[in-house]
């Protein structure tokens, strides 16, 4: 199961229509809030992350979620053209940052690296 | 050789002479040969308050201050030693007791085998000349000394005759030796490059009209150096055709270069915060852009799939095709709004003195126009009638026109870079503005195209442009327009409406354009 969290709408409609359709059980949340207040926590296998996201940011998520001994795989997703933001990132423990718009096979191929990874 | 003693003229007779030795306007006297005096005429014994038996032989020199009395004394043996006329000046003190200047003259006079019998001299009062020179010492004493302190000279310039006096402190300001003489062609060797055109100019029309020069520019020293002068010369002639300039210079360096780094340190300010909110607005811009872009994408390479699968998902596709239009739309929406961000500020509208809005922008601009040269002229109609409209926006198309008007007289060097702002009332219960220059004139091919969004003729200018002041205008209800001029350069004017009786009316209509 594949969960996304984004506060943009278009993103929270538009992926998990790709992630469905390419034969993945997807999920939208608006907030970091959101997510761990609900049950997905525990049955997501990839997380696919917004880095500005209002309240916990998405590197603080991950970060909680590390802390909490439930790590999940992230790709992080960002709106931001700060290009240094990928390799601090991926430092961090991320599988990959894709800067807004990514093509949709760019997606599945870092989704296909999660999925290794686990 | 004369007689030892003259024969008394028959006419006159021996009363008429001595008549005329009492009443000459001068101390008189004479003196034996060894120096000591034998005969003083009345003016002098009135003078000194002696009698003949008192001021005789040496009892004269009761009268001298002491402080000249040993300097006389050496000064009347050296006469004496010599045998030929002589003469200085002493102190006598008069009948009141009150010390005067005289100059005293004393000429000899020989016998026929030119031994000297008698010394015979005048004194003459002097003590109002004395203080008069006292006077002019001290008086060029505060004037150097001011002169000093202020960093001025002053100079003296008659043009016919070439000739030029330069005060101390002119000679300091031209970094030159007092020792060598002025000359015009000694000055203009010191006009900076850049500005002998105009200073060349100027000068040429004050000799030629004796009209007042007044001008700030530059001087290059020997070492490289710039100094900033302000010149100002006077025709004090009385002829016409051959004046006779008075003037002074001020060194305005120091605070010419304080102005300049002050106004760098502004507009370099002015650049980084435009910088910064430009980058803060791209940023912006960016980040709202790319969600409805990244909706777009994925949501047309989803569509892209489910038309290719093995089995077309239809509907899928029409979905995602939809969701593609509604997130073009909000992209679309987005630039809307920050269109309206950048441009819009906010308008407040005030009942507003155009003159007085327009006097503040003059005061702005008075350096810049200072150090252009531009002589700006302002005919502000005492009448003028309020308008109604935002100060502030209304303040920058003002200065906006101003620059505009300065930067086309930058190549100006053979007339006055003339600027005329005038205020007045144009017909139809409107108020115009106009701002004329006296430069370059209207390019012809630009005249339809000057006031487009990206027309511009200069690279980082500062100014809002006139496709924004056009703008401006409009929303005041006016228009802005240019034209060419009776002469050199263009006259550029904006017309609004003034204030109507009514002026929450005219609020509201204001606030729908």
């Amino acid at each position: 199961m594949v969960s996304v969290i984004d506060d943009s709408e278009a993103v929270r409609e538009s992926l998990p229509d790709l992630l469905r359709h390419s034969g993945f059980d997807a999920d939208a949340f608006s907030s970091a809030e959101a997510f761990l207040e609900s049950e997905a926590v525990s049955k997501t296998s990839c997380l696919i992350l917004d880095v500005g996201l209002p309240g916990m940011s998405g590197p603080d998520l991950h970060q909680e979620l590390l802390s909490r001994g439930q790590g999940i795989p992230t790709i992080f997703i960002t709106a931001q053209g700060d290009p240094s933001l990928r390799p601090r990132l991926v430092a961090r423990g991320a599988v990959a940052c894709l800067f807004k718009p990514f093509s949709d096979t760019a997606l599945l191929d870092a989704l296909e690296a999660a999925v290794e990874k686990e | 050789m004369r007689n030892a003693r003259r024969d008394p003229d028959p006419a006159i007779g021996e009363r008429g002479l001595k008549l005329i030795i009492d009443t000459i306007p001068a101390l008189a006297w004479s003196a034996r040969p060894d120096g000591s005096a034998e005969f003083f005429n009345q003016h002098y014994l009135d003078f000194v308050g002696f009698s003949a038996e008192q001021a005789r032989d040496w009892g004269w020199t009761a009268a001298l201050h002491p402080d000249d009395a040993g300097g006389l004394a050496e000064s009347w043996r050296r006469i004496m030693a010599s045998g030929a006329p002589g003469e200085g000046e002493v102190r006598l003190r008069r009948y009141d007791g009150e010390y005067r200047w005289f100059l005293y003259r004393a000429n000899p006079l020989r016998d026929d085998q030119g031994a000297i019998v008698k010394w015979y001299g005048v004194n003459t009062d002097i003590e109002d000349r004395k203080r008069a020179e006292q006077e002019l010492r001290r008086s060029e004493a505060f004037l150097a000394q001011g002169q000093r302190l202020t960093h001025t000279g002053s100079l003296w310039w008659d043009v016919s005759t070439g000739e030029v006096i330069w005060s101390e402190g002119n000679y300091r300001i031209m970094d030159l030796p007092t020792t060598i003489t002025p000359t015009v062609d000694l000055v203009m060797q010191r006009v900076h490059p850049e500005d002998l055109p105009i200073v060349r100019a100027m000068l040429e029309r004050s000799t030629r009209e004796g009209a007042t020069f007044d001008l700030e520019h530059r001087l290059l020293m020997p070492g490289g150096s710039v100094k900033h002068v302000r010149v100002v010369l006077h025709n004090v002639s009385q002829s016409a055709g051959q004046p006779e300039f008075v003037g002074a210079v001020q060194d305005v360096t120091a605070a010419r270069t304080a102005e300049e780094a002050l106004n760098r340190a502004g507009s370099e300010l002015a650049r980084v915060a435009r910088m910064t909110t430009l980058n803060a607005l791209t940023a912006s811009i960016a980040h709202e852009i790319n969600q409805p872009l990244s909706g777009i994408i994925t949501n047309a390479g989803t569509c892209l799939r489910m038309l290719d699968a093995a089995v077309p998902d239809i509907q899928g596709a029409r979905e995602t095709a939809r969701r593609t239009i509604r997130d073009g739309n909000r992209a679309s929406e987005v630039i809307a709004r920050l269109r309206a961000l950048y441009t819009k500020r906010a308008f407040t509208l005030e009942s507003l003195d155009l003159n007085e809005a327009i006097r503040e922008v003059i005061a702005l601009s008075q350096t810049d126009l200072q150090r252009n040269h531009i002589v700006l002229q302002s005919e502000l109609a005492p009448d003028l009638p309020a308008v109604t409209g935002d100060r502030i926006q209304l303040q920058q198309v003002t200065l906006n026109l101003l620059r505009n008007a300065s930067e086309a007289m930058a190549d100006v060097q053979d007339r006055q870079r003339l600027m005329r702002i005038r205020t007045e009332r144009e017909v139809g219960d409107r108020v115009r503005v106009t701002v004329r220059d006296a430069g370059s004139g209207l390019p012809l091919e630009s005249v339809g195209s000057m006031f487009d969004a990206f027309y511009t003729t200069k690279s980082g200018g500062m100014g809002i442009g006139l496709f924004v002041c056009r703008s401006i205008v409009e929303r005041h209800h006016g228009r802005l327009w240019a034209e060419p001029n009776d002469g050199p350069g263009a006259t550029f004017s904006f017309s609004i409406p003034r204030r109507p009786a009514d002026a929450s009316d005219a609020a509201s209509v204001l606030m729908t354009a």
